[in-house]
């Protein structure tokens, strides 16, 4: 099981990243977040998302889901967004394991609908 | 203050260079609750130094829906009145997590500055470079030198230098819902902009039940008809604008949302790209962001087309300018005429009610009728006590007019299980009340 991402669902609103914080650090913050919205691009108006889990960092674009596992060498035709680096010091998706009454934060809290469990 | 708070306000003087930090009471809180209600009080406080207050609401940046909101504060330079402009996009929340509830800006500077806030430390930094700049020129500038690309800014454009009254504050790249000349007070006060970055904690009192509730309320707005939709033209539509979603369509890239709002408020169009690509786009600026609806709507009276009232938006946001005051009073009706206008405006941009909430918000309920009678008096008095309602929890000012499941009743309640302060509609209305005397 695990988390799917539908980037052309998103709406950039970060409520996941809230909610993934809140469940590492039982207040609000960004922080702690193993899901981003990376909106770097603002003024082309591009944007999607990132996952770390484990042993993957999932990044789930408008054009495609881009699955690279950790402490492999980027694509260096891809251009690296500043949302990348602290992801890989945070901890992976545990799918909030402790959150009985919700399961993944990040899908309970998402107004679009855009995070499901696979 | 303890809770859904940095628990500190930032003063800084312009004219001394001197920076203060002092503590928001937790009585302050109880009598004021937050947002506009603290902003007026510290305008008032701060009267005799001409203050600009930007703020954050008592919910801002937590998992209240739509929590996304601040405001700026301050005596419009136009109509003289204390004003509460709203702070959108993910501005609002960067400025709390920055380390500072309300940051009161005071006095007059002798040579250009900007000011740079981030986790709990504040500086006034020569603006030198970034003068002369406009808008969409200063905020990359600013990312650029902190090395950081979601840095939020608010700057002013060459409107806002040459002391236009249409000047306004804009938002990283975009229009803002100044309708206050409130550009012109920057302008004045030789202050090119701000810019936040802050990765802070907000303690919430009892976190469990602040976020189950905050969960319920998110259930019970995704019932909502609202949210099978998305974007700017829907909401025209809503408010009784015909044919503009297939106006615009051709030239829509994507609609995104403020922080946790449900209802995507903003909507993207390009018209130096294809506005369907869905791939990172080639083209350094394909277009421009929308989230004024009036202005919109303005534009498209003129006859433009929706091409060239996407120019005029992104010309308006890079100058700084108010762009239904430049489609209201220019009296042009082609781009270049338009754009060329800017210097050149005079007359008056007619304020709804009171004329201290920012008509950028629709005035008129949108997608639900709120129990409203279609009485016009009774229509002004909702919107505007929805208005404050808003800015002092800090919700999403358009979202406010359209979702009745965010009450006043749940604002109160998540405010009192986020701080464990008895916070009651006696309070809410009588600080509703002090905004509107």
């Amino acid at each position: 099981m695990g988390i799917k991402i539908d980037a052309l669902k998103c709406i950039n609103c970060m409520a996941c990243e809230m909610a993934c914080s809140y469940h590492r650090d039982d207040g609000f913050a960004f922080l702690s977040a193993c899901i981003v919205v990376y909106r770097a691009r603002e003024k082309q108006d591009y944007f999607g998302v990132l996952l770390k889990e484990e042993e993957f960092l999932k990044v789930a674009r408008p054009e495609g889901l881009e699955v690279n596992r950790i402490g492999e060498a980027a694509d260096p035709n891809k251009k690296a967004d500043a949302s990348v680096k602290p992801m890989l010091l945070r901890e992976g998706c545990d799918l909030c394991e402790d959150m009985d009454d919700y399961g993944p934060m990040c899908k309970a809290i998402c107004p679009a609908d855009a995070i499901t469990l696979e | 203050m303890e809770y859904l708070s940095t628990g500190k306000i930032l003063v800084i003087d312009l004219a001394t260079s001197k920076i203060e930090e002092t503590a928001l009471d937790e009585s302050l809180v109880s009598e004021k609750i937050g947002g506009a209600g603290i902003t007026k009080h510290l305008c008032e406080k701060y009267l005799n130094d001409d203050p600009i207050v930007i703020g954050t609401g008592l919910l801002t940046g937590t998992t209240c829906p739509a929590s996304a909101g601040g405001l700026i504060t301050a005596k419009s330079p136009v109509t003289g009145k204390l004003c509460h402009c709203p702070i959108i996009y993910k501005v609002g929340i960067e400025i709390k997590f920055s380390g500072y509830d309300y940051i009161v800006v005071k006095g007059v500077s002798d040579n250009p500055v900007y000011l740079w806030i981030h986790d709990g430390v504040a500086d006034i930094s020569d603006a030198s470079g970034i003068w002369g700049k406009d808008v969409w020129e200063s905020t990359d500038s600013l990312r650029k030198l902190m090395g950081d690309d979601l840095i939020q800014t608010m700057v002013i454009g060459k409107a806002g230098e040459n002391r236009s009254d249409y000047a306004q504050i804009c938002y990283n790249y975009w229009s803002s819902p100044d309708r206050f000349g409130l550009g012109k007070l920057f302008g004045s006060k030789k202050l090119k902009g701000l810019a936040f970055r802050g990765m802070g904690l907000i303690e919430v009192a009892d976190h469990e039940n602040f976020v189950r509730r905050s969960l319920e309320i998110l259930k019970e707005i995704k019932t909502n008809d609202f949210m099978t939709k998305k974007g700017i033209a829907e909401i025209a539509s809503a408010i009784g604008e015909a044919g503009i979603k297939e106006w615009l369509e051709p030239i829509v890239h994507r609609h995104s949302a403020d922080y946790f709002t449900p209802y995507a408020t903003n909507t993207a169009v390009f018209f130096d790209e294809d506005p369907k690509r869905v791939e990172e786009s080639k083209v350094a600026e394909p277009g421009v962001l929308i989230s004024d609806v009036p202005a919109l709507l303005a534009f498209k009276k003129l006859g433009l087309s929706a091409e060239d009232t996407g120019r005029a938006l992104k010309a308006c946001a890079k100058y700084g300018i108010d762009p239904a005051a430049v489609a209201g009073l220019s009296g042009k009706s082609s781009l270049k005429e338009i754009v060329d206008s800017f210097d050149g405006l005079s007359g008056t941009v007619a304020l709804k009610g009171k004329g201290i909430f920012s008509p950028w918000c629709p005035l008129k309920p949108i997608f639900n009728d709120f129990g409203l009678s279609g009485d016009a008096a009774e229509a002004e008095a909702w919107w505007e006590r929805r208005q404050a309602v808003a800015m002092i929890f800090g919700i999403q000012p358009i979202f406010s007019v359209m979702c009745p499941e965010l009450s006043e009743e749940n604002m109160l309640e998540l405010a009192g299980i986020g701080t464990e302060l008895d916070l009651t509609q006696e309070i809410l209305d009588k600080v509703v009340a002090d905004l509107l005397k």
